[in-house]
């Protein structure tokens, strides 16, 4: 795994936020596979968290993800994340229908670069597939997502951040007549990460 | 005549003969006979008679017929029974022509009679005609004498003009002795025309000569042909007498001959009528055997027909036993269930009564006595129920009441707590309000002291000057409004220290101004409160409706939000807006490509057009030819399928229609009615089934025995031909010998 250990089961930072991005990784990567925004052959099973996961072959969207989510970790390292949402949305007329939000709580000392957590790993991993299953269970009351739509990945961030050049600011993405659901938490002691599905009811 | 009288014996003979037989149908031959004998008055009419002989004819050629062996069959019965009737049809017309030709006979004899009379009229014709020549003979002699009177007339004539030419002559012999005397007179003159004048008279005296000769010829001639003409006229006479008596005799000998003919035909037709009658006898004979014959059948019908409905009754009989029989069997069944039932009942009873040796036959006495007792019980129990139920009720009905009563008590309790902590709240107000107007009352008191210190101030500064002075002056008389406003002001906390003294000692004991004020004063607070309570419900809403729309909305919570600027959604929108603006482009120039169409511009690309118009046009061909031959196809089939269904009808005696999806409907050829109509439904598991027509509740002998007994529908449909066949048939059949 790419947790780094300093000491027996003791996780850094670093290794917290690792963590944390390989859970957006596979997460994301399950809600795009079962909202259906590509097509399912285009997925690949892959053994994690106990869990048969589907991953991307799409290498843009491999790409994509990994340019995110390496910026996201450094982030994560200097504690300037709020939020990572993913948006997706109606192309043809650029609604908005779901937002997942990822809010990201530091815990402990906030202050110290040294932190450390000694909470065990496969405590933290239980949890994250506890999350994971729920998302997977989320379609059955998701509404349908019958056009043609397309994702992005938003950062919320504190004030005072330095862009790299490939990013841009972008708007906070609203869902009109929205309900949501919240999903379990997970924490690594360092990163609590709440997951939270925003969607538009087409009920009302 | 010799020979007609041997003919008419013979007649009468075979009359004799055949009289007792034909007896019954004499009066009507009498009948006939009289009419013939009307109309027998002429022979050319006696001729009808023979054409008669014909149907005897065919009479003998049926009777060949007649001889053919009976089999037995009712077609062969009701052919046999439509000879008889031919038989007797022929009897009668024997018996007829018999009858008839004794009136031929009688005819004969009146014919003969009339014939006498004729010839005797014939005789008496003839005398009258001897004397009518008597009459022709003295005319002619008559015409003789006038002829002879004629003649002498003639020769009066001839005699006057011999006295004519004798006195022309005595006449001319003057002018000759005139003639001589001028002669002589003039002889010497002339001599030569003497001469010739003598030449003159002699020849006129030849002339006279050949004259008179000629008359004698003339008397010879008319003596002659006088005598020829008497001569011819006797002649002529005789021989229109001998013609004429000729011609009779020839017409008397035609009939008579014709007679002799007559009498030989009847003579022959006598010979053959009677050989008929022999033969008659024998046929008499026949009929009597195929009388008989006809009976015995008549009475095999009979009991054919009776057993039949023995038969039938026996069927029926049967299907009744069969049916009592499974009745019988589910009766036994029954009857079994009813043993268990009894002995599980009497299993029960015995249960009940505790008496497992008790006899069979006791129990239900003694089980019925436990129920009695039982039921005895039980209502007895239930007289206790009812009982203690209504004792309940009432309790019940106290226990309510008490509460309600309770709950009153209750309520006036809570109302009274309530307005005892209003109260209570209305003293801890009342002190509230005391201690603020205390502060008051001290403020003031502050301010007082405040004006004080300034008043002294003021004194303090009035040494400065002259120019003050004035100032002081008016310092001062503002001073004095002031300390009258202050001893006012005084006044009024005095007045305001002994009221909350007052209000201190008096306590509830308020004067009613104030406890006006002060129930005014709740009532205000009452309404702040509500008006409070409304605001804070109205918030809470409002917090929840935010709270709502800010579900969806994103809380940027003073932050940033950054994203990848190369993310699928905006490479995704891109792409889309590339697709579009390709399409729009495409689409302008299409539309430019279509307006140029329309313009009649670019021709040069029309090539591609024109080539396109030839495909379509080869493909709309394509599509005539295939279209065509989708029609053939269905005329072929068309006439495939009506052929296929003449053939059916001729084979199979049943035209079938198909009406509406899995419905068939059958018409046999035989059908009396057009109406007659069987139908067939075919059901989902391809199991034909015969519905109910009028034409098809007309058969239910048939449907019994084919469709329910034999499962069969071509045996039912064979057999309804045949028997709608035998029905016509019959019919005809009828209707031929009606017409025969």
């Amino acid at each position: 795994m790419a947790t780094v250990q300093k000491s027996k089961s003791a996780i850094t930072l670093r290794g917290s936020a690792e963590i944390v991005c390989d859970y957006l990784n596979y997460g994301i990567n399950s809600i795009l596979f079962q909202r259906g925004l590509y097509p399912p052959e285009s997925f690949k099973n892959t053994e994690n968290y106990e869990l048969t996961m589907l991953m991307s072959t799409d290498q843009k969207i491999i790409e994509f993800l990994e340019n995110t989510l390496t910026q996201v970790k450094e982030w994560l390292v200097g504690r300037i994340v709020n939020k990572i949402a993913l948006v997706i949305m109606n192309v043809k007329t650029l609604e908005v229908l779901e937002r997942w939000d990822f809010h990201v709580e530091y815990e402990g000392d906030t202050s110290s670069v040294e932190q450390h957590s000694e909470k065990p790993l496969n405590t933290i991993k239980k949890e994250i597939r506890d999350v994971l299953r729920q998302i997977t269970s989320s379609v059955t009351y998701l509404p349908l997502l019958d056009c043609l739509c397309s994702f992005d990945i938003q950062v919320y961030t504190k004030n005072d951040v330095e862009l790299p050049k490939e990013w841009a600011e972008s708007e906070a993405a609203n869902v009109k007549n929205a309900q949501c659901v919240k999903m379990r938490s997970f924490s690594t002691n360092i990163h609590k990460m709440e997951t939270v599905v925003t969607y538009k009811n087409d009920d009302l | 005549m010799n020979n007609d009288i041997g003919s008419n014996d013979t007649i009468l003979k075979m009359m004799n003969y055949l009289k007792p037989s034909v007896n019954k149908m004499e009066d009507d031959g009498e009948e006939s006979q009289k009419n013939d004998s009307l109309n027998a008055t002429t022979p050319l009419k006696r001729r009808t008679s023979f054409d008669v002989t014909t149907p005897l004819k065919k009479f003998k050629e049926e009777n060949k017929t007649f001889d053919s062996s009976y089999m037995g069959s009712p077609r062969e019965m009701r052919r046999l029974r439509a000879d008889l009737i031919e038989a007797r049809n022929t009897i009668l017309n024997l018996e007829n022509r018999i009858s008839h030709m004794h009136g031929i006979r009688k005819e004969m004899q009146v014919l003969f009679d009339n014939e006498t009379r004729s010839l005797r009229k014939q005789h008496e014709y003839d005398r009258k005609s001897v004397l009518e020549l008597e009459n022709q003979l003295q005319t002619i002699r008559k015409r003789e004498h006038d002829l002879k009177q004629e003649l002498a007339e003639v020769k009066n004539k001839n005699h006057l003009f011999k006295i004519s030419t004798d006195q022309k002559i005595e006449e001319l012999e003057k002018k000759l002795c005139n003639i001589t005397s001028d002669h002589k007179a003039q002889e010497t003159q002339e001599n030569l025309e003497f001469s010739s004048l003598k030449k003159k008279i002699l020849e006129l005296q030849n002339q006279l000569d050949i004259a008179e000769e000629s008359a004698q010829v003339h008397q010879k001639l008319c003596k002659e042909l006088e005598k020829q003409l008497n001569e011819r006229a006797s002649a002529v006479t005789e021989l229109e007498m001998k013609n004429k008596e000729l011609q009779k005799l020839k017409l008397q000998m035609k009939e008579y001959d014709y007679i002799k003919e007559n009498y030989l035909e009847y003579q022959e037709q006598s010979k053959t009528q009677a050989r008929k009658l022999a033969q008659f006898i024998d046929m008499e004979k026949e009929n009597e055997r195929l009388k008989e014959e006809n009976f015995r059948i008549k009475d095999e019908i009979k009991n054919k027909l009776l057993l039949e409905e023995e038969v039938h009754d026996l069927k029926r009989r049967l299907v009744k036993f069969k049916e009592q029989e499974s009745k019988f069997a589910s009766i036994q069944m029954q009857l079994v269930q009813t043993e268990m039932y009894l002995n599980e009942w009497k299993a029960v009873a015995r249960g009940i009564l505790e008496e497992t040796n008790a006899n069979d036959t006791a129990l239900p006495h003694l089980l019925r006595s436990t129920v009695e007792r039982l039921q005895q019980q039980e209502l007895y129990l239930t007289d206790e129920k009812v009982n203690l139920q209504s004792q309940l009720n009432s309790a019940l009905h106290e226990a309510k009441v008490a509460k309600e009563e309770l709950s009153k008590n209750q309520k006036l309790l809570t109302k009274l707590s309530g307005t005892d902590e209003q109260k209570k709240n209305l003293i801890h107000r009342m002190q509230k309000k005391l201690l603020l107007v205390s502060r008051e009352r001290d403020s003031y008191r502050l301010q007082l002291d405040s004006y004080e210190r300034d008043l002294t101030m003021c004194v303090n500064t009035s040494a400065l000057g002259t120019q003050a002075a004035n100032q002081v002056q008016g310092l001062k008389e503002r001073v004095e409004n002031l300390e009258k406003i202050v001893s006012g002001y005084r006044d009024m906390v005095a007045k305001l220290e002994n009221d909350l003294q007052n209000a201190e000692h008096d306590g509830p004991d308020l004067p009613p101004v104030k406890l006006e004020q002060i129930s005014r004063l709740k009532d205000e607070i009452d309404q702040l409160k509500q008006e409070r309570e409304r605001l804070r419900e109205r918030n809470d809403q409002l917090e929840i409706q935010l709270e709502e729309y800010l579900v969806g909305n994103d809380s940027l919570k003073g932050g940033k939000v950054y994203h990848l600027a190369n993310n699928p959604l905006s490479e995704c929108l891109s792409q889309r807006e590339a697709l579009i603006e390709k399409l729009q482009e495409e689409v302008d120039r299409l539309k430019r490509k279509v307006k140029n169409m329309e313009e009649g511009f670019e021709s040069s690309k029309l090539v591609d057009i024109s080539m396109s118009t030839k495909e379509v046009q080869m493909l709309k061909e394509e599509i005539k030819n295939h279209e065509l031959q989708t029609q053939h196809l269905k005329e072929y089939f068309k006439t495939s399928m009506q052929e296929f269904r003449d053939v059916v009808y001729e084979l199979l005696g049943y035209k079938i229609d198909k009406t509406s999806k899995s419905l068939y409907k059958l018409t046999s050829t035989y059908a009396e009615n057009a109406e007659d109509i069987l139908c067939f439904q075919l059901n989902n598991n391809g199991n034909l089934h015969l519905l109910e027509t009028d034409f098809s509740s007309r058969l239910e002998d048939l449907i019994e025995l084919h469709l329910k007994h034999q499962n069969s529908f071509p045996n039912f449909l064979s057999s309804l031909t045949l028997d709608l066949y035998s029905n016509r048939t019959m019919v005809t059949e009828q209707l031929q010998i009606i017409d025969d």
